[in-house]
């Protein structure tokens, strides 16, 4: 769940920055899941919208 | 003197570098700038969409203006943005979509680079190696949200929220991206292997969303009131024409940041030369260019409709399809050639859009006319001026195809049955569950009375043909 470093200097050295993800989760599947759950929820969202919006036709 | 010659040698390196900087760090802002550009395209449509109905749905209209655009740029990051990197060279010059000459396209490259998940994550989010990713999704997001919108217009008073979300997703997210993969890309089999060229995205942005909008026209069939039982037609005026006009002017802005968007920097690993701008064919473009013949553009549209119309709505609609009627070839047009060209685009729109109407379709904005056929009109006559030009730039594979009327066809036929087909097929399945029109009932009630907590107006300007109050 965390960040994958704990120093930024771990991620900088003379070539400059290292190329990789920096955000919570990077390297690991993580993003991934996150990336489910976000799907799921756009699906869920929607299917609630259109109930909402056929009770409102009724 | 060899200390000399290595204490310069490392100075000249420290200057390279610096200098490189400056190039990445001006690339990545001008990118990132074209996005707010684009949003006002957006607030521009919502204006319009909502001057365009009447006071009893306004409301209405903005949510699902609101949820088009925001549907759109999620689904692109989750799925749309992999498509056009998948694509380009699918199924024409790769049954198995592999790879094409200059290996930016491919499934194997785009899984490598466009999914929010795996290792390809690493270009998705922040990465402080990687300062073209995002500023290029940004922008294809919002090109891809601009399809959304252009098709939201043609719909209102009518169509069911979620039911026109899941259509814009489709457009958004898939139909105009393989447009893009196949016509706006290096390794895109309609540019390799007949020339196509769309320089400002007139086809496959503009044309796929409109005749999208046709597919969904067909099933949602016309809002209550719009014809007559012996087939004429109703007008059925807007509440705020100001309102449009001015919404049809942001679009024009935001337009600029679109166009903007389209041209390739120099100097980046990614660019196609080290010191001049390209198009996204590698081919020659200049901001100047741009500024030539889009201010024309803007002015021989208004002009064109204004002969035959005397409307502003009319105007302003030919302001925006005398650009994209030069779109496809903005970067090789001569000022006199856009002139004449976005005149005739202007003359021809409004009867277009009569004859569309006497089909009996009923699109509420000119949507189908305005970015449909001109975008149509606009691929073709490229073809026409444009025959012969060469159809990538200088690195491309020897053999490469022209520019052509015949291309120029070819290209506008695919753009024309990417919109329409996935807009009728995607349509005809949301009528089937029920979600797609809005029961007659509720169209003569208002739907804001019926689905929306708010008020547009003051009790003062509560519209006489609903109950709403």
């Amino acid at each position: 769940m965390g960040y994958f470093a704990e120093s930024f200097s771990e991620l900088y050295n003379a070539e400059g920055w290292i190329d990789m993800g920096m955000y919570i989760g990077a390297g690991s599947s993580m993003p991934g899941w996150y990336t489910v759950i976000a799907s799921v929820m756009l699906v869920a969202i929607l299917v609630k919208g259109n109930n909402d919006e056929q009770d409102h036709y009724k | 003197m060899e200390d000399q010659i290595l204490a310069l040698t490392a100075e000249l390196a420290a200057v390279k570098s610096a200098a490189q900087v400056t190039n990445t760090m001006f690339a990545e802002a001008y990118y990132y700038l074209t996005i707010p550009l684009m949003v006002i395209i957006h607030a521009g449509f919502l204006l319009y969409e909502m001057g365009q109905t009447r006071v009893k749905n306004v409301l209405s209209s903005g949510i699902k203006n609101l949820l088009a655009f925001a549907f759109t740029i999620i689904t692109f990051y989750l799925f749309g943005w992999w498509f056009y990197w998948a694509l380009p060279t699918f199924p024409v010059t790769s049954l198995t979509a592999a790879a094409g000459y200059m290996e930016i396209s491919g499934l194997a490259y785009a899984s490598a680079i466009a999914l929010p998940w795996g290792d390809s994550a690493q270009y998705m989010g922040p990465n402080m190696a990687d300062h073209a990713s995002g500023v290029f999704w940004g922008a294809f997001a919002l090109f891809a949200a601009t399809t959304a919108s252009i098709a939201s217009g043609a719909l209102i008073e009518r169509i069911q929220t979620v039911g026109f979300v899941i259509c814009a997703i489709v457009l958004g997210s898939f139909a105009w991206v393989v447009a893009a993969a196949w016509g706006w890309h290096a390794d895109g089999w309609l540019v390799t292997e007949f020339g196509f060229h769309d320089f400002g995205a007139a086809g496959l942005v503009h044309a796929v969303a409109g005749f999208f909008a046709l597919g969904i026209l067909v099933n949602l069939g016309p809002r209550v009131g719009k014809f007559n039982a012996d087939g004429s037609a109703n007008k059925i005026s807007g509440h705020n024409l100001p309102l449009t006009v001015t919404g049809l002017m942001l679009i024009i802005v935001g337009f600029f940041g679109f166009l903007m968007a389209c041209i390739i920097l120099p100097g980046e690993g990614w660019s196609w030369y080290a010191d001049q701008g390209t198009t996204i064919y590698g081919t020659p473009m200049t901001l100047s260019a741009l500024a030539f013949n889009v201010c024309l553009a803007a002015s021989g549209g208004i002009i064109g409709a204004w002969v035959f119309t005397k409307d502003p709505f009319w105007m302003m609609s030919g302001c925006l399809a005398g650009i994209i009627s030069v779109a496809s070839g903005l970067d090789v047009y001569f000022g006199s050639h856009v002139i004449i060209i976005s005149l005739v685009a202007g003359m021809i729109l409004k009867p277009c859009a009569d004859w569309v109407e006497s089909l009996g379709i009923d699109d509420a904005v000119g949507a189908v006319t305005v970015h449909g056929t001109i975008g149509l009109f606009g691929v073709v006559v490229l073809g026409v001026f444009g025959s012969g030009i060469p159809g990538l730039g200088a690195f491309a594979p020897e053999g490469t195809v022209a520019i052509s009327l015949y291309g120029q066809i070819v290209g506008a036929v695919v753009m024309f049955l990417l919109g329409f087909v996935p807009g009728y097929i995607v349509s005809w399945l949301v009528h089937k569950a029920g979600m797609l029109r809005i029961p007659e009932a509720v169209q003569i009630r208002g739907l804001d009375v019926v689905k929306v907590p708010a008020q547009a107006y003051p009790e003062s300007m509560v519209s006489d043909e609903s109950d709403s109050k």
